[in-house]
Formats: structure tokens, sequence, C-alpha cells
């Protein structure tokens, strides 16, 4: 390669972690009519941060989360991850974080976290190591060894992180992680997982029905409403990190959450 | 389902006891000994009966039909079920096909086989294989809907292969039930292969049984169904175990 001296290319190559969604549509086809899931949505997120959806049942969140992670084609518009089109999934890219279901019940949570490398070959010993690792930095050091219905449901959930950040992608997208928690747990989960994602820089998109939720882990918050799926505000949350539990009760945090509540009880 | 020793001596208890109620039945005469020979005299005869060359032909035949049929009904029907389990518009089709053939009592179809393949070999195959196939079938589509979406959906995102999705989550989910129904299927084999054999056949222990049932040789005729009984459970306690070592997730 030759150096090229004081020559700055015209469009900086974009940083891993990087989400560019263009005008993105998908249209349901069923056998009485045609559903219009999500409508003329464009989202720009800058790598390492930390995104929310959030909106009523039915507004097109998973299937948004679905077409990033190349587990469903949108019917228009464009989507990249670090720069370039996802038409399948991708686990270099994209690791995606499911409801607790979602473990292999007949795996030990090692396995559980050794799978994505198990399916591309890679030598045990290597995995193991890998999955110590994960399993480690969700605070499950010495677990691997239990089968996930030995696990509580918080633990079962640092398991299924730990597996969606084994092959170290840029993206993270969870789609109502801890929908299945108590309050507690869930409070619980929320600061480990804003622990990790400062660890390790990840571009985090996050999907919940809790605003509370959505205003503590967030940089940014997407609201969405239904018929058809689109976007109708985003928020920047400037609260300072690391985040209390105190800020819950400050001004700021109300009235941000007080915004997104109106928009939600507008499209309901 | 971990039985405590306590329950395990109460079982062992309970045998014993039926035994032994048997046995006294019998030695008192309050049942005619003629119609019930003692538990020991018809352990003695078991015995004896193993021993000759006779019945040990006729327990290989029975066992060559009884694997037979298990062998052609177990691939068969595991391949139609996935294909109906698989496919909607298959599903649609078949499935309350199946429930009706699966409700109808299959030893009315015996005279039929008879017929159709003659006494012998293949109409007891035959007659197996048609008792277990329905049963196979349905088992295998609950074991194809067992497998959970959400878990396919982790293989699809981690971009397994359709082997590896087959190997890795099909398979695993699905070996419980499987488990499960091969061994119920087993029951229905046994139970058609023996039938078959009672109602016509030549040679087999079923064939046996009828013949000693007939001649009123009360003494074999029990130590048969000792025989057969004794190797019907032990072959769904060996199956069991394997679902125990293999299902051990499953709470
Ligand atoms: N496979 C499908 N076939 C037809 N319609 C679908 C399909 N998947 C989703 N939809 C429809 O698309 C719309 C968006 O669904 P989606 O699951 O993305 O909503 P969501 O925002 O995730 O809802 P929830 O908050 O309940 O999870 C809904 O109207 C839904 O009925
Ligand atoms: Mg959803």
């Amino acid at each position: 390669m030759q150096p090229l001296a004081n020559v700055t290319p015209l469009k900086p190559p974009p940083r891993a972690g990087a989400i560019e969604v263009r005008n993105v549509g998908q249209v349901f086809r069923t056998r009485s009519q045609d559903v219009v899931a999500l409508e003329d949505v464009s989202l720009d997120i800058k790598p390492g941060r930390f995104v929310v959806l959030v909106g009523p049942s039915g507004c097109g969140k998973s299937t948004l989360l679905m077409m990033m992670a190349g587990l469903r084609a949108q019917t228009a518009g464009t989507i990249t991850i670090n720069g370039a089109p996802i038409p399948q999934p991708d686990p270099d890219r994209v690791g995606v974080v499911f409801q607790e279901a979602s473990l292999f019940p007949w795996l030990t949570a090692e396995d559980n976290v050794e799978f994505p490398l198990a399916l591309r070959g890679v030598a045990k010993p290597e995995r193991r190591a890998k999955a110590q690792d994960a399993l480690k930095l969700v605070g499950l050091e010495g677990f691997g060894k239990r089968h996930p219905h030995e696990l509580s449901g918080g633990m079962k959930q640092r398991v299924s992180i730990a597996r969606g950040l084994v092959q170290d992608p840029p993206v993270l997208l969870m789609d109502e992680p801890f929908a299945a928690l108590d309050e507690q747990t869930r409070m619980t989960m929320g600061d480990e997982l804003l622990r990790i994602w400062a660890a390790t820089g990840k571009t985090v998109v996050f999907v919940t029905h809790s605003l509370t939720e959505a205003v503590y882990l967030a940089d940014e918050v997407i609201v969405m409403s239904p018929r058809p799926g689109r976007i109708v505000d985003q928020l920047q949350v400037s609260l300072p990190r690391p985040r209390t539990y105190e800020m819950l009760s400050g001004d700021a945090f109300g009235a941000l959450r007080d915004r997104i509540w109106r928009h939600i009880r507008k499209s309901a | 389902m971990q039985a405590t020793l306590t329950i395990k001596l109460a079982r062992v208890a309970i045998v014993i006891a039926i035994f032994a109620l048997w046995e006294m039945l019998s030695r008192t005469g309050v049942v005619n000994p003629r119609l019930l020979p003692s538990a020991s005299d018809t352990l003695a005869t078991l015995g004896d009966l193993l021993q000759r060359s006779s019945v040990r032909t006729d327990l290989l035949v029975t066992a060559t039909e009884v694997l037979a049929a298990f062998a052609l009904a177990v691939p068969m029907g595991a391949l139609i079920g996935f294909l109906i389990a698989e496919n909607r518009y298959f599903a649609d089709v078949a499935k309350p096909l199946l429930f009706f053939a699966f409700s109808i009592p299959k030893s009315i179809f015996l005279p039929m086989f008879i017929l159709v393949f003659g006494v012998g070999f293949a109409q007891k195959v035959g007659f197996g294989f048609f008792s277990t196939i329905f049963i196979v079938i349905m088992s295998t589509t609950t074991a194809v809907e067992s497998v959970k979406v959400e878990h396919l959906t982790v293989a699809r995102s981690y971009g397994a292969t359709r082997a590896q999705t087959a190997f890795r989550v099909y398979l695993p989910s699905m070996l419980p039930v499987l488990l499960e129904a091969l061994r119920i299927s087993m029951i229905f084999n046994l139970t058609g292969v023996i039938l078959a054999e009672m109602y016509a056949s030549r040679d087999g222990i079923g064939h046996q049984i009828a013949t000693w049932g007939e001649n009123f040789q009360m003494k074999q005729l029990l130590a048969g169904v000792v025989m057969v009984a004794a190797i019907a459970m032990t072959f769904n306690e060996l199956i069991r175990w394997v679902e125990t070592r293999c299902s051990h997730w499953r709470t």
C-alpha cells in the first residue's frame, strides 16, 4: 500500500457500529389485507450510542429490529450496518438478545454462550475461553455449568446477553430483554447493562415498554406510533452518566418521560 | 421424580405381596389350582420353557417380527409426521384424517391382513406396522411442534445452516418427545404382532400362548404371560432410563 500523505478521503469510512435506516417500509401481505407495519422510517445511529425504541404495541418496533438484524427483509428503503447492507444475519456485525425463553434449555449456560462460536467451528478451548470471558463480563463467573432451569430470570437474561456479546459484534440489538423480569431485577439488570455497555462501547438498540427504563438507559429515545408504524419523536437524554436511582425523581427525568407519554397516549 | 428408598421398598413389597397372594390362593384351594396354578409352579414352568428350543425359536420369531415392524414403522412414520408438521397444506389435509384413523381399533383389520398376506411373517409384520405407524406419525408431529420458534430465530440470527439447525435445535428439542414416542410405539407394536400371532399363525410366542390356552395348559399359559410381560417391561424401562438421562433439562 502506498502511503497517501495529505490525502483525506472525501467520505470517511463509517466507524464500526454505525446504523443507517433510510426510508424503510415494511408491508405484511396477509390473506385478508396488507398490513403496513412500517412506513418511511429513517434513523441515523452513531457508533457507541444507546438508543431506545418505545411505542404502543404493534407500532413495528420488533419488525424494525428484525430488519436491522437481517432476520427479515424490508419491503422499501435501505438499512446499513457499518456502511454495508444486511441482507441476512451477520453475527460479526450484529448480536441479538431475545427474551429469556430464547436460551436452549438442554445446554448449560456456557454451552449456550458458546453456541454462536460452535456454529462457526471455533475450536473448543478457544470457545470455552471466550464464553468464560463473556460470562465474567455479565457477572456470572462460576455459573457456567448450570442449566437454564437452575438459574433465576435475571441470570438467564445475563446468559442471553453474554451469548449476544461472545462474538464481540459492534452492534447489540435487544427486543424487550427484561420484559419477563420483576421490577427490582429489572432495575439491577438495567444498571448491569449500562456497565457492560460502558465497558464495551457497543452500539445498543433496545426496545422496551417501560418509559422509565427508556429514559434511564438511553442517550436517545425514539418514539414510534402505529398504523402505519413511523417515528413521531426523537428525544436526546442529556442526563449525566453514570445514571443513578435518584435521577428517577428529578424534574428533567419527569419532563422527558411525560413528553414520551403524551405521544403514546395520542397514538394508542 | 426421584423415588426415595421407602417408596422403592413399598413397590417391591407390593409385587411380593401379589405373588404371595397368588401362591396362597392356589395352595389353599380358594381358587381351583387347575385354573390358577401357584406362582412357584408357574415360575418353575417358565424356567423349563426357557430351556426348550421350540420356545426359544418362538421367541426369536416374535422378536424378529417385532423388530422388522418397528424398523419399518418408525422411520416411515417419523418421515410422514415430519412432512405433515413442516407443511401447512399437508397438515390441514392430513391431520383430521389421521385422528380418524387413529381412533379405529386396529384389530378389526386383522382378517383383511390374513386375506392379503396369507398366514405368516408378512401378515404379522404388516399388522405390527399398521398398529404402530399412526402413533409414530402423531408423536412426530407433536415433537416437531414442540420446537420453539424463538430457538429457531436464535439459530438463524447466529447464521446456522440448515444442517446445524436440524442437529443443534430440532433434534435436541424433539428428543424427549421422540423417546417417549418410541416407547409407546413399541407397546402398540408388540400388541399388534402378538395379536396377529394369537389370531392366526404357525409360530411365535403369541401363537404358543394361544395354543396353551386352547389346550388348557394353565401352567404354560401363565408362564408365557409372565415371560411376555417381563420382556415388554424391560424394553419399556430401558427407554425410560434413556429418557430421563436425555431430558433432565425438562422440568
Ligand atoms: N409475520 C407477520 N405477518 C403479518 N403481520 C405482522 C407480522 N409480524 C408483525 N405484523 C404486524 O406488524 C405490526 C408491527 O408488529 P411488531 O411486532 O413489529 O410490533 P411491536 O411494536 O414489536 O409490538 P409489541 O410492542 O407488541 O411487541 C403489527 O400490526 C403486527 O400485527
Ligand atoms: Mg415486539
